[in-house]
């Protein structure tokens, strides 16, 4: 087994070549003086920030959604780092970690590294944490841990997880919500162990102040423990819940970045000279979800003949204004998990549509039960889905219903045969696997494990090499496309407008910003 | 003054049944609402054992008449209980986010009844007339036109053409009046246009009722100027009519804050009430609920104690 064994070369494309030498070529052509201003951050300022949603906690054991990654990378740092480009890990709290045998993680911790209230962050510390992600009666991340098996301290500054099976994808999974530290006194000193509102971690910023639903306010930590880091004074996160209103504090210089965006603000932004408008790769994807234990969808051919239905370009063009990317599969195709030669597998194909279904004994069309979501977007998206698989006779029964009630209805009542929503988010592409298509997965209405998916999902997480992984992965993503488990439409983007001033900002492959190196224009 | 207070006892009385009944109707809409708060609060991470332990946990497993019971027992001695997803106390929610609604709600009424009254006189007294055709135009135009979309207007013309006012945001009038009153000034305005097209409408109509009526005419035939008859006895006449319309626009401002405190980013109890709504978030839907209730029915009642002094027959009556 190899040290940092999950290296990963980010995906290298002609188009990421082209527009690095672009890069470098405008760089070069600019004054030596304004090059090296170019690169030389400046340390002060206060970034403003407005998101759309209040984090449930801070506590990256009882927060739920996604976005609240915008606070908790600020405030805690995870055992091990990422590029946010390619999900690449790199060292963090732990400088190394190894798979001695399948089952058995060994992470070696930086030293002399403090929280926020002063107490040193150690293995100790580490064991802590994990005990209570996977024993807190609070806890909402003891899915990520099901497979520890139990967590020693080999060393003051070496924690050794032991695992029940293989899973060659926790060190991804320690980038995220369960490699977050939280300091064991502060947890010990709050009332029922509960710090949703009171977060003490080791990152490069410290909390301040959390007014519910209004505003996050945290503070530049004057003894990170990496050198320099952060550049920023404080952040400012003012919770707007309306995406237009957020946009707008940008535009009107009352904000620094506006984050969690739509495509509609980013193309009105692009008409501005005045903010940057960002929108980046990302693993969120919109799909439909399928309950393919009951007719029609456990014909295979019915829920081929939807794949090919779909005219995915268009939707991409006119839902995303062109800044996601159509798929047949889970992720963008330059992301180191997806086969490049399937990902676009179902192209649009009316008549070899109508032909499946008329094999299948629907030559005169057939009705689909499907729930949605009742927002302007999603609205949106489910007409034009629609009226797409119409042209095939597939006539889709669409009831828009909030997120809970559409996720209660379908996959938990089980009524209707689909759903249509985004789905992914996740550090490792096994975890999306698994939670869209395992037999005992929630997002898996008909709780249907079909032949063959088990020992290509194993297979996935007891590949330790990166190259095997990566087949792994390729060989999973043809079989769930051959079988049509879901209708994958588009990728999303990561999508957020700033102003000029603010440099260094990535929003990344999980929408999870870091604002270590952020930095602002004086 | 025994009348008013009986009628000010009387209404009091009045309050408790209303508080239940109405806070027991918002708990069964949000309750009947299908989908399960256990879901949203499992998260994206959710699992069916998670969801079910998350039910039993929050209690969200017993049925909807005992989680009501439990939660005004819970009121009844004080405690509006905390918000499911945030665990901030109700109550504390509610105080840090009144001030924001209550001076937006103020200004919009002080400026709708600063611009509306005047025009209903205007247009009473110079009824048929241009400046009458021309208010009442522009009457049902503000009517007509909604808040949200004329505020976004204003932040566009105001605050990203020429940058006048702030496009977004909010100060506690507490920590620095001046500044709050700047910020809330577009907001207020959005807000005002109803209030003052149906002050205007009210009045209008009210004083030319009083005009046409025979004391008036008598007055006239008395020799009384014009001006003496409008100011001593017309508007005197319409005074009630105005408070009590004013007093209604406090609803009608609440309601239309939950919009405009959404477009403004202004964190007061509109938005406060639209999220918790939308997340099932019971205990601050409930909480804030109550307060709206509360707040109404006092509203009303200051009214009419108002109403009882200037027209003694009003506190026999009610």
């Amino acid at each position: 087994m190899t040290k940092h064994s999950q290296t990963r070369m980010p995906g290298l494309t002609r188009r990421t070549l082209l527009a690095g030498s672009a890069a470098l070529g405008g760089a070069l052509m600019l004054p030596a003086q304004v090059r090296a201003q170019a690169a030389q951050p400046t340390r002060g300022g206060t970034l403003r920030i407005t998101m759309p949603y209040n984090p449930a906690a801070i506590d990256p054991m009882t927060g739920r959604n996604l976005p609240d990654f915008n606070t908790l990378y600020a405030i805690y740092d995870a055992l091990i780092d990422f590029d946010p480009d390619t999900l690449e890990l790199k060292p963090g709290l732990a400088k190394s970690w190894n798979f001695p045998d399948p089952t058995t993680l060994v992470l070696d911790l930086n030293e002399g590294i403090e929280f926020h209230d002063g107490t040193p962050f150690n293995a100790e510390a580490v064991k802590f944490n994990l005990d209570r992600f996977i024993n807190d009666e609070r806890s909402n991340v003891k899915s990520d841990l099901t497979v520890v098996d139990r967590v020693e301290v080999t060393a003051p500054n070496q924690v050794t997880l032991k695992l029940k099976i293989p899973n060659a994808g926790l060190p991804a999974i320690l980038s995220n919500r369960v490699g977050c530290i939280i300091s064991p006194a502060s947890i010990k000193a709050a009332e029922g162990g509960n710090v949703d509102r009171n977060p003490v971690g080791t990152g490069p910023f410290k909390f301040v102040e959390w007014r519910d639903n209004d505003v996050i306010r945290v503070e530049r930590n004057p003894n990170y423990w990496q050198d320099g880091l952060p550049y920023l004074d404080a952040i400012e996160f003012r919770i707007i819940n309306e995406l237009n209103t957020g946009a707008r504090a940008v535009t009107a210089g009352e904000a620094d970045l506006a984050l969690n965006l739509a495509a509609q603000q980013i193309a009105v932004a692009k008409r501005s000279n005045d903010v940057v408008a960002v929108a980046t790769p990302s693993l969120v994807f919109y799909t439909g979800s399928f309950n393919y234990a009951i007719p029609p969808l456990n014909d295979l051919r019915v829920r081929q003949a939807m794949n090919y239905a779909l005219n995915r370009e268009d939707l991409n063009r006119v839902l995303m204004l062109g800044l996601g990317e159509p798929t047949s599969t889970l992720f963008p195709k330059n992301f180191w998990a997806t086969d490049p030669e399937t990902a676009n597998f179902y192209t649009h194909d009316i008549d070899k549509a109508k032909s499946l279904l008329a094999e299948a004994g629907f030559s005169g069309g057939l009705d689909i039960p499907t729930w949605g979501w009742p927002d302007q977007a999603s609205v949106q998206r489910q007409e034009l889905i629609a009226s797409q698989l119409a042209e095939a006779g597939i006539r889709l029964k669409i009831t828009p219903v909030p997120p809970a009630q559409a996720m209660q209805s379908f996959f938990i009542e089980k009524r209707g045969i689909a759903m249509l929503a985004p789905q992914g988010g996740l550090p490792d592409p096994s975890q999306i696997y698994e939670r869209l298509f395992a037999g005992n997965a929630l997002r898996n209405a008909g709780k249907v494990e079909l032949d063959g998916f088990r020992p290509l999902m194993d297979a996935t997480v007891n590949s330790f090499e990166p190259e095997a992984r990566k087949q792994a992965f390729h060989q999973l993503q043809r079989f769930v496309i051959d079988q049509a488990l879901h209708l994958p439409q588009y990728t999303s983007a990561g999508m957020a407008i700033h102003s000029p001033k603010v440099k260094d900002f990535k929003f990344g492959l999980i929408t999870s910003p870091k604002f270590h190196r952020v930095w602002m224009e004086a | 003054m025994s009348g008013i207070t009986g009628m000010i006892v009387r209404r009091l009385w009045q309050l408790l049944p209303v508080m239940v009944v109405a806070t027991f109707v918002v708990f069964s809409l949000v309750y009947l609402v299908p989908g399960d708060p256990a879901i949203i609060i499992a998260g994206d991470y959710a699992t069916e054992e998670r969801i079910a332990e998350i039910r039993q946990i929050f209690g969200f497993d017993k049925p909807m008449i005992v989680q009501y019971g439990v939660w005004l027992t819970n009121v009844l001695q004080g405690d509006l209980g905390k918000s499911l997803y945030s665990g901030e106390a109700v109550t504390r929610l509610i105080v840090d986010r009144l001030p924001h609604t209550m001076l937006l709600a103020v200004y919009g009424l002080v400026i709708g009844a600063a611009i509306g009254i005047p025009l209903g006189i205007l247009a009473a007294t110079k009824q048929g007339g241009w400046a009458d055709k021309v208010i009442t135009t522009l009457v049902s135009l503000g009517v007509a036109v909604p808040n949200f979309w004329l505020g976004i207007l204003l932040v566009s013309l105001l605050a990203l053409g020429w940058k006048i006012f702030p496009a977004t945001g909010a100060t506690s009038f507490f920590d620095n009046p001046a500044e709050a009153i700047y910020y809330a000034t577009l907001p207020a305005v959005a807000l005002s246009t109803g209030v003052v097209a149906v002050l205007a409408r009210q009045v209008r109509s009210a004083l030319l009722e009083v005009l046409g009526s025979q004391y008036i005419r008598t007055l006239r035939a008395k020799g009384l100027s014009q001006r003496s008859i409008l100011w001593k006895h017309g508007l005197r006449n319409v005074a009630a009519t105005m408070l009590t319309i004013t007093g209604l626009q406090v609803n009608r401002l609440f309601s239309s804050a939950v919009v405009l405190e959404a477009v403004f980013a202004i964190p007061g109890l509109g938005s406060l009430i639209s999220y918790s709504a939308l997340n099932k978030d019971f205990p601050v839907v409930q909480g804030v609920a109550l307060f709206l209730v509360v707040s109404v029915i006092l509203t009303n009642l200051i009214v009419d104690v108002v109403s009882a002094v200037l027209d003694p027959r009003v506190a026999a009556a009610t």
